[in-house]
């Protein structure tokens, strides 16, 4: 049980270290923040909307992405997109990601 | 209004007013949106039951609300250091002010037995008291400076310094003791003891007549009523400078320590200076030993007792820059 409890805690520590890269990799074009929870659960990367949300205002605010509120079927809905700075920012984040993901492999073979 | 601007008014009350309209209307999009797509899922129009599950799904608004306040704190950690460095000096200040101030007033009202006790006692409540209000307030300052101030303006400087490591040497100086400090302090200690307790006629003025050399003690009863309090004190030291003998260097027990004990010494100090002359020489001992008329007796024995309240005077002077030595250094050792 503690063990099952351990694991759940330790991979939930990987992936909230993965959250970031994975957000910024799939709002080139813009999302509004449902939408963006779908988009990275089909693509394997299932986030609570309690950790997306906050997330999502945190890189706003560091400049990292740009929001604007749009209608769309009656509905006010927050739309994001990467800014010019997380575009420059992100080609190295991915670097940095490929080069533990490299490390690792060597690690664990 | 439906469950849903229920839930989004009740997680809009746990935010901070700052950006709480977006976030309660990206919130209310994002919950519609959910409750849109399970009912198409379901293939029915979205319901009061529907809404209820998406609800409990998404989880307590206070849980949801505490989503968009990861850090909340009363005093946040960009703060926090400078608040613990403030909380220090200014209870460290306030305790030796009031202990001082207790000692003095209590040196005022010759108390004895259980009124002397139940004054100490109602003087100490009084300074865990104000040490209490001190630390409300401070806290207080503190938390409203938190919700005003950008944090980034409470940076301690030399959290921007490159640190050097070197720095230690010179850090670990005023903490080391010299084998002979404690030794002397002890060796001269122990001899004030043993002559002021078993030899205390030793202290008196000698005169030669009729052949031999004759005495009269100097020391009053007002000097031996304070001896007792006097041996605790030395006793204390000397425990403090075995450990110091021992340990080779100060540490925060061995400071707050000497604070103590330095703080009895001000008081038994204070105690002496204020109350009936702890030297005398009297008149008739004086005209007795021929070596002064009436007139210089009386003036030798002003002078005597204005050199030892002098003595004293200097004594006091001396410990409370000892309290404030400590003080400072325990305090700098806290940063």
């Amino acid at each position: 049980m503690a063990n099952t409890e351990n694991l759940d805690n330790m991979v939930q520590e990987l992936r909230r270290g993965l959250l970031v890269l994975a957000v910024l990799s799939q709002l080139g074009k813009q999302q509004y923040g449902y939408a963006l929870l779908k988009l990275l659960a089909d693509r394997g990367m299932e986030i609570d909307q309690g950790t997306l949300y906050p997330l999502l205002r945190r890189l706003e605010g560091q400049g990292l992405l740009e929001s604007n509120w749009n209608v769309e079927a009656g509905r006010p809905r927050r739309y994001y997109v990467i800014s010019s700075e997380g575009r420059k920012l992100l080609p190295r984040l991915k670097g940095e990601w490929a080069t533990m993901v490299t490390a690792m492999d060597g690690m664990l073979k | 209004m439906s469950l849903i601007d229920l839930y989004v008014t009740e997680v809009g009350k746990r935010l901070p007013l700052k950006g709480r309209s977006d976030i309660e209307a990206e919130l209310r999009s994002t919950l519609e949106d959910m409750l849109e797509d399970r009912a198409q899922k379901a293939g029915r129009p979205a319901d009061e039951a529907m809404m209820l599950d998406l609800l409990k799904e998404y989880g307590p608004p206070d849980k949801v609300a505490a989503t968009y306040n990861p850090y909340q704190y009363l005093i946040g950690p960009a703060m926090y250091p400078f608040f613990v460095r403030v909380l220090k000096i200014v209870l460290s200040v306030l305790s030796i002010v009031l202990l001082v101030t207790l000692g003095i007033k209590l040196g005022r009202q010759p108390l004895g037995g259980l009124e002397l006790a139940q004054a100490i006692g109602t003087g100490l409540l009084g300074i865990l008291g104000a040490g209490l209000q001190a630390f409300g307030n401070i806290a207080l300052v503190f938390a409203i400076l938190e919700r005003v101030m950008p944090a980034s303006e409470f940076k301690i400087d030399e959290e921007k310094k490159e640190w050097d490591p070197a720095s230690l040497k010179k850090a670990a100086a005023p903490t080391e003791v010299k084998p002979w400090e404690p030794i002397t302090n002890i060796l001269f200690t122990v001899a004030a003891m043993v002559v002021l307790n078993g030899y205390s006629n030793v202290i008196a003025m000698y005169f030669f007549k009729d052949g031999a050399w004759q005495s009269v003690p100097v020391l009053t009863e007002a000097f031996f009523r304070w001896l007792p309090l006097m041996n605790v004190q030395w006793a204390l030291q000397i425990v403090l400078n075995v450990i110091l003998l021992r340990q080779g260097r100060w540490q925060t027990g061995t400071r707050v320590f000497s604070i103590a004990t330095s703080l009895l010494g001000i008081f038994i100090g204070y105690m002496l200076l204020t109350g009936a002359p702890i030297v005398s020489l009297s008149t008739e001992a004086l005209l007795a030993s021929g070596a002064a008329d009436a007139a210089q007796a009386q003036n030798i024995n002003a002078v005597l007792q204005q050199a030892v309240r002098l003595g004293i005077l200097m004594a006091i002077l001396a410990q409370a820059a000892d309290v404030v030595k400590n003080a400072v250094r325990l305090v700098l050792k806290s940063r």
